[in-house]
């Protein structure tokens, strides 16, 4: 089945328009597929990191959201080990106006502001809420040493 | 090479009408000026160096005390300041333009020694300090004597010390010979010519520069006006499509706005660009024009000239903005000068309003504020009337109980999909919608003016409702 106008002009904008700090571009093979990166926000604990994550577009998009993962591991309350993603507006609260450029953006904002009361993570958000400042350094620890630039 | 030298070099060889270079800030005869001013104060023993060593003695007490920084202005030496005169005052008309209205005349003060009308400063020569005290006892200082201004250098020396008002302690205090302490002070004038002169031709030159700014605004305006009369006439639906440059002018003004020549609205980069990023941004919206070919497709031959006219008002449009940008660094570079020579700090305190309005006021922005919203908008852009959705034009447009509007086969698989939410505002009114909410009147609409993307629209539509008929091998079918 041929790209739908709207999957390309989304690209096509990804590309002409980078959004500050993210980069998504589609695999050649397959337009679909997107390598994702995103700077850590600045002022938080993943601050100087470049996480890796992967996008995919099924078929029934936009009526159903991209499926997102995070390829790099993360410590985040709202991000779980295999690199899934708490985000009501990839799930319940997606709407097809929605776009891969304002869903990588909540994503980044999500790193910025961790929420604990809405793990994924359930340890993780455990120890978030016990202790916050050792998450937060281990959050930091983490970023180090699996999200450093190349 | 010398900045006067370049100045007049791309004032000459940037293609400037000759009445825009007879506007511009005359570098040449201000840096002459300035000459005039600096023999002026040497022959009062005023010249640069003085000053500066007048000045630096007095910040050093400053810090050397460390008191609480006093920045009164009496605390200085000297003053060199402007003063606003307004020229009307004699006709009791106050309400004329500012173009010639207040001017500012500058004054050069001197702080003296309120009772004894003794300049208070040690590193004047005697001379020059008997030439200000006859000042200030001219200026009304009627009651003070005239001491005699000893030579002793030693007790010259001293006298810059002994003029900061924060105290010390005794034994230093006892050995300067008197009286500076808390002493009331007095600023005398000290008459200058060459000064005013100056002062006056930059002022004389800044208003010239805004008359010029103004007209150029009327006659870009008015351009403006008349090409927007042009492109109307030329992309005009109802002539016929076969008749009409809608689409060659929708894809201009599309390739303009991607250019962003003036200005950015990229979350990246925002804001004016300055006339070199215009220019190259210029350059390239043309080549863009060139490389679509869209010069060959015009159907009306009024177009072409439109396209011309377009062009050049840009091009116009560059100038002004470059025309301002040189003449704001002339502007800097002698007021730098005058201050390198005369140490009197006038980058600080000539008056901001009379430079700030012809330098930074942009005519050229104005005239793209016009554009955007005058010109533009006579071809209605595509992007104004995309499905959300889909992306591609929302026909046909179903306006929902919420009033945003989707194009009907969008509207088609969130029904199918029992989904209830408007995307945009998540009202419950997607199901409830049907035939009656097509928007007869936007339907009318974007068959006139976007009649190709309706119709390649439509097309869409039909194959994708047999699609959902026949199945997916429906294509394949038409295909054969
Ligand atoms: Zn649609
Ligand atoms: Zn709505």
């Amino acid at each position: 089945m041929a790209l739908p106008k709207r999957i390309i002009k989304e690209t096509e904008r990804l590309m002409a328009e980078p959004v500050p700090g993210i980069s998504a571009v589609p695999h050649e093979d397959n337009l679909r597929y997107f390598d994702v990166k995103i700077h850590g926000p600045s002022q938080s604990p993943y601050e100087g990191g470049v996480f890796k994550l992967e996008l995919f577009l099924p078929d029934d998009y936009p009526m159903t959201p991209p499926k997102i993962r995070f390829l790099t591991k993360i410590y985040h309350p709202n991000i779980d080990k295999l690199g899934r993603i708490c985000l009501d507006v990839l799930k319940s609260n997606w709407s097809p106006a929605l776009q891969i450029r304002t869903i990588l953006l909540s994503i980044q904002a999500l790193l910025g502001a961790p929420n604990p009361d809405d793990p994924l993570a359930n340890d993780v958000a455990q120890d978030w809420k016990t202790d916050e400042k050792a998450a937060i350094q281990t959050a930091r620890d983490w970023t180090s040493k699996y999200a450093a630039p190349e | 090479m010398k900045f006067a030298h370049l100045y007049q070099e791309s004032l000459q060889k940037d293609g400037f009408p000759p009445d825009w270079v007879a506007s511009a800030i005359s570098y040449r005869q201000l840096k002459k000026c300035i000459k005039r001013v600096e023999t002026e104060l040497s022959s009062m023993g005023l010249d640069a160096d003085t000053l500066n060593l007048l000045l630096k003695s007095v910040e050093e007490q400053h810090t050397k005390h460390d008191a609480q920084v006093d920045e009164e202005e009496d605390e200085k030496p000297f003053r060199y300041q402007f003063r606003s005169q307004d020229l009307n005052n004699e006709n009791g008309d106050k309400e004329q333009g500012t173009s010639n209205g207040a001017r500012f005349l500058p004054k050069l003060l001197f702080a003296v020694d309120e009772e004894t009308g003794e300049p208070l400063d040690a590193s004047l020569t005697p001379e020059t300090k008997r030439e200000f005290h006859v000042l200030a006892l001219s200026q009304q200082l009627t009651d003070v004597r005239i001491l005699d201004i000893t030579d002793d250098p030693a007790r010259r020396s001293s006298f810059v010390g002994s003029f900061d008002s924060a105290t010390s302690d005794m034994s230093d205090a006892e050995k300067r010979p008197h009286r500076r302490h808390s002493r009331p002070v007095r600023m005398v004038e000290v008459p200058l010519t060459s000064d005013s002169e100056f002062f006056g031709m930059l002022q004389d030159q800044l208003s010239g520069l805004a008359k010029l700014q103004a007209e150029q605004n009327v006659k870009m305006e008015s351009e403006v006006k008349e090409l927007g009369q042009l492109v109307t006439k030329v992309t005009d639906p109802s002539q016929g499509k076969k008749k009409n440059d809608l689409a060659q002018w929708r894809k201009i003004f599309e390739l303009y706005l991607e250019s962003r020549v003036f200005f950015s609205t990229n979350e990246q980069d925002h804001g004016a660009h300055d006339s070199e990023k215009a220019e190259k941004n210029l350059r390239r919206f043309s080549e863009e024009l060139e490389n679509q070919k869209l010069l060959t497709k015009f159907k009306k031959p009024e177009s072409k000239e439109a396209l011309d006219r377009f062009i050049s008002l840009n091009l116009e449009i560059l100038q002004n903005l470059r025309f301002q940008d040189i003449n704001r660094l002339a502007m800097a570079k002698i007021l730098k000068k005058f201050d390198k020579r005369t140490a009197l700090g006038v980058k600080k305190t000539f008056p901001s309003t009379i430079h700030t309005s012809p330098l930074t006021t942009s005519v050229a922005k104005a005239i793209c504020y016009q554009l955007s919203t005058e010109l533009l908008p006579i071809v209605p852009a595509l992007d104004d009337y995309l499905c959300p959705v889909c992306f591609s034009i929302s026909y046909k447009p179903i306006r929902l109980l919420c009033n945003h509007i989707f194009c009907i086969r969008c509207l088609v698989i969130m029904q199918r999909a029992r989904e209830n939410h408007c995307p945009l505002c998540r009202g419950e009114v997607v199901m409830q919608a049907d035939s009656r909410n097509l928007d007869q009147d936007l339907i009318e609409y974007m068959k006139k003016w976007f009649p190709k993307e309706v119709r390649s629209k439509q097309h869409e539509n039909e194959r994708a409702a047999a699609r959902d008929e026949f199945g997916e091998n429906y294509d394949k079918c038409v295909l054969m």
